[in-house]
């Protein structure tokens, strides 16, 4: 300790305005001892593998099942019972891309599906928005209730209104309207005032003014007396989105009232002083500063709405329709039987799968610091 | 006489003045009831003709409509769909019991491994974007129909358990095998209640990883709107990590463990491996739209919500909310 502290550091004048300074550094082996071999780089080193392999370790189970897809995907029927074949293909084939492409109708699907999903999802970013703001920053009589509604109609599974969801966009009708229109005549509490006499129906009979087809589709929308039928139309899916009803609709109202609520009241203020009105500014201030948890909502609903098989099902039941969802199917031209036909419909189901997630891919590879970013912002513990 | 006058001068002025300002606050209240339009329509119109349609359905039966006028007729039966579904159907209570008993197991091994997963993504690491990037991916793409292309996958189980080779030795492709593990855990002399639990998350963990992203995403949210002054000043005044986390960043972020908790439980009615949803839409096709099934869903959200509202309730009185307004 004395020899080092002895050695003073020499100090050199090499020129008018330039000192050099020359001391004896201590040995590199014992910086490095210093270093590395202290219990807190230790720890620090044995945390850090630990996280590493964790981290590795559970990205593998994430992406094992994708892997497993794509490989299949590029195998031939042989490569399929051959034992040493495992992940890399044997015989490298696209056999099945093509057959998918040009049998199962993959384009006219895909531009179906990005249709319905791009409307639905901007309606619904756009409906959510507007009624997360409004129970974020407006006081009004009721609002702890009406929130505690819309939670309601996220808690309920919709698949426990299955059902009655179907009869009402089969028979749709609000409040009996299409009926009146119909010459159906009014009904109140299963009483059905047409009943009362001939005249009254006669008179109803008369009002019938709404046509037998309105042509939305290219077979329009059959109009009876029991309601208008929107099966096998988006209508359904627009219906629900518009009044922040469908797929998880709750979740991004929640999502965006905790947004707005982080934001300050003073973005606002200073608006309303130069004399914006309440919707102008939340068209002109809050939309444009909130566009990462805006993007963040629209991929969720975009792509949820994209793989979504349930309100598919449900209100498309005819095949008239063609949606991404529906293609998952054995393409006739490859339909085999040996002994691995099990796993090749396995793996045709497979590349169907990834066919359809191939876009969301894409697009989340541009969006997905913004999925981060967006839910970071959004003070959401407060 | 002047001086009544003033008087009432004086009391006309606030008075004035207050409703100036109640005018504002109700042209704001109004602006939120416009702001909130779109729901309360479609609530009215849309939800609340369902709801009402679906509750009354339980209580009926559906019979094809001979006229064929309307297509369909309904018949009040009280609570026949109830008792068919309760007492009749041999499987529907044994499925809803061990339905529950999923969901009962499956929330606390979802919040455990979200809050961890998020902790970890939260700390500043090499490659946390890209590992950020990966772990939600499930969230994007493992959802509606991808899930039932993944149950249906049988190519999966046959590549990672390695056809039959014929040598014997089966190559299995999994990292930790829940055998190892249950090893260690009979060295340790825990309960076996522990141990099972644990390996059957192990064995599991696939299906934990993929649902528990919204969750993660949640969490992370949460931890990162703590204040790094308070972890500052743990730091300064000694507190260790493990300490920090308990005394801080738990009691932080607990409100949003209720969230999740109730979030996890609203979402396991989606999945495709909730048993109990899938026997009931099982019922569903096979006795072509049958309310039999109404009945049954409507018995096991119930049910559901009721162990919500208790679990809620318990909950809640640990919660620590940091801000008390509104």
């Amino acid at each position: 300790m004395n020899a080092q502290a002895d050695k003073q550091p020499v100090v050199k004048r090499e020129s008018k305005n330039r000192i050099r300074v020359e001391f004896d550094r201590t040995p590199l082996k014992d910086r490095l001892k210093a270093k590395f071999l202290n219990s807190y780089f230790v720890t620090r080193l044995i945390i850090w593998i630990f996280r590493l392999v964790l981290m590795v370790g559970i990205s593998y189970i994430v992406l094992y099942p994708f892997f497993t897809k794509i490989a299949g995907s590029f195998m031939s029927p042989e490569d399929l019972v051959d034992v040493t074949v495992r992940l890399i293909p044997k015989n490298f084939t696209l056999d099945i891309y093509k057959a998918i492409v040009s049998e199962l109708g993959y384009w006219k699907a895909f531009g179906n599906t990005f249709a319905l999903s791009f409307t639905c999802a901007i309606l619904q970013t756009f409906v959510c928005c507007l009624i997360g703001y409004g129970f974020a920053k407006f006081k009004f009589k009721g609002r702890n209730l009406l929130f505690m509604l819309v939670m309601l109609t996220m808690i309920i599974p919709h698949q426990t209104l299955q059902l009655s969801m179907y009869m009402e966009f089969r028979y749709f009708d609000i409040l009996g309207i299409v009926r009146l229109l119909k010459g159906g005549g009014i009904q109140i509490f299963g009483l059905n005032i047409k009943d009362l006499g001939p005249g009254v129906a006669a008179f109803f009979e008369k009002i019938n003014i709404l046509p037998d087809v309105i042509p939305i589709t290219k077979k329009g929308i059959e109009v009876t007396s029991s309601g208008i039928n929107l099966l096998n139309t988006y209508l359904p899916l627009i219906l629900l989105s518009l009044g922040g009803l469908a797929f998880k609709n709750g979740l991004y109202v929640f999502l965006l009232r905790q947004f707005f609520r982080g934001m300050p009241d003073e973005l606002e203020e200073s608006a309303y002083m130069d004399g914006c009105g309440p919707f102008h500014t939340f068209l002109r201030i809050i939309l444009p500063n909130s566009i990462p948890m805006l993007i963040t909502v629209f991929l969720f609903a975009f792509c949820w709405q994209w793989t979504d098989d349930y309100y598919t099902g449900l209100f498309f039941s005819s095949m008239n329709t063609s949606l991404l969802v529906k293609i998952v199917a054995v393409p006739p031209s490859l339909s085999t039987s040996y002994a691995g036909t099990e796993l090749y419909n396995t793996a045709i189901r497979n590349t169907c799968g990834i066919m359809i997630i191939f876009p969301l891919v894409i697009l989340y590879a541009f969006c997905q610091n913004f999925l981060v970013q967006g839910i970071e912002h959004s003070g959401i513990a407060n | 006489m002047t001086n009544n006058a003033v008087d009432t001068i004086l009391t006309a002025e606030p008075t004035k003045k207050r409703r100036k300002i109640a005018s504002l606050d109700r042209r704001k209240a109004r602006a939120g009831w416009f702001f909130v339009l779109p729901f309360i329509l479609g609530f009215a119109l849309i939800y609340v003709p369902m709801f009402f349609d679906s509750v009354v359905m339980s209580f009926q039966s559906m019979e094809s409509a001979t006229d064929g006028s309307t297509g369909y007729k309904m018949i009040f039966i009280g609570m026949e769909n109830y008792r068919n579904a309760l007492l009749v159907d041999p499987n529907f209570v044994p499925t809803l019991i061990s339905g529950l008993k999923q969901l009962a197991f499956d929330i606390p091994a979802i919040l455990i491994f979200s809050l961890f997963m998020a902790v970890m993504l939260n700390q500043k690491m090499a490659g946390r974007g890209f590992f950020r990037a990966i772990f939600f991916l499930p969230v994007i793409l493992s959802t509606g129909i991808m899930e039932s292309i993944a149950a249906a996958d049988t190519l999966n189980t046959a590549m990672s358990s390695g056809i039959d080779d014929g040598s014997g030795t089966n190559t299995t492709n999994q990292i930790v095998s829940s055998m190892d593990l249950e090893r260690l855990f009979s060295s340790m002399k825990v309960g076996t209640e522990i141990v099972e639990y644990v390996t059957s998350a192990i064995n599991n963990i696939y299906d934990i990883v993929n649902r528990s992203g919204v969750q993660m995403l949640i969490f992370l949210a949460a931890l990162q709107s703590i204040s790094p002054a308070i972890y500052e000043s743990c730091k300064i005044d000694g507190a260790t990590a493990w300490e920090t986390f308990w005394k801080i960043t738990f009691p932080m972020i607990s409100p949003m463990i209720l969230v999740n908790g109730i979030y996890t439980i609203i979402d396991s009615f989606t999945t495709e491996s909730n048993q109990v949803m899938t026997y009931i839409s099982g019922v569903y096709s096979r006795t072509g739209g049958m309310v039999v099934s109404s009945a049954m869903s409507w018995i096991y959200f119930l049910l559901v919500i009721l162990i919500v509202a208790v679990i809620g309730a318990v909950f809640s009185a640990f919660v620590f909310y940091g801000r008390k307004n509104d």
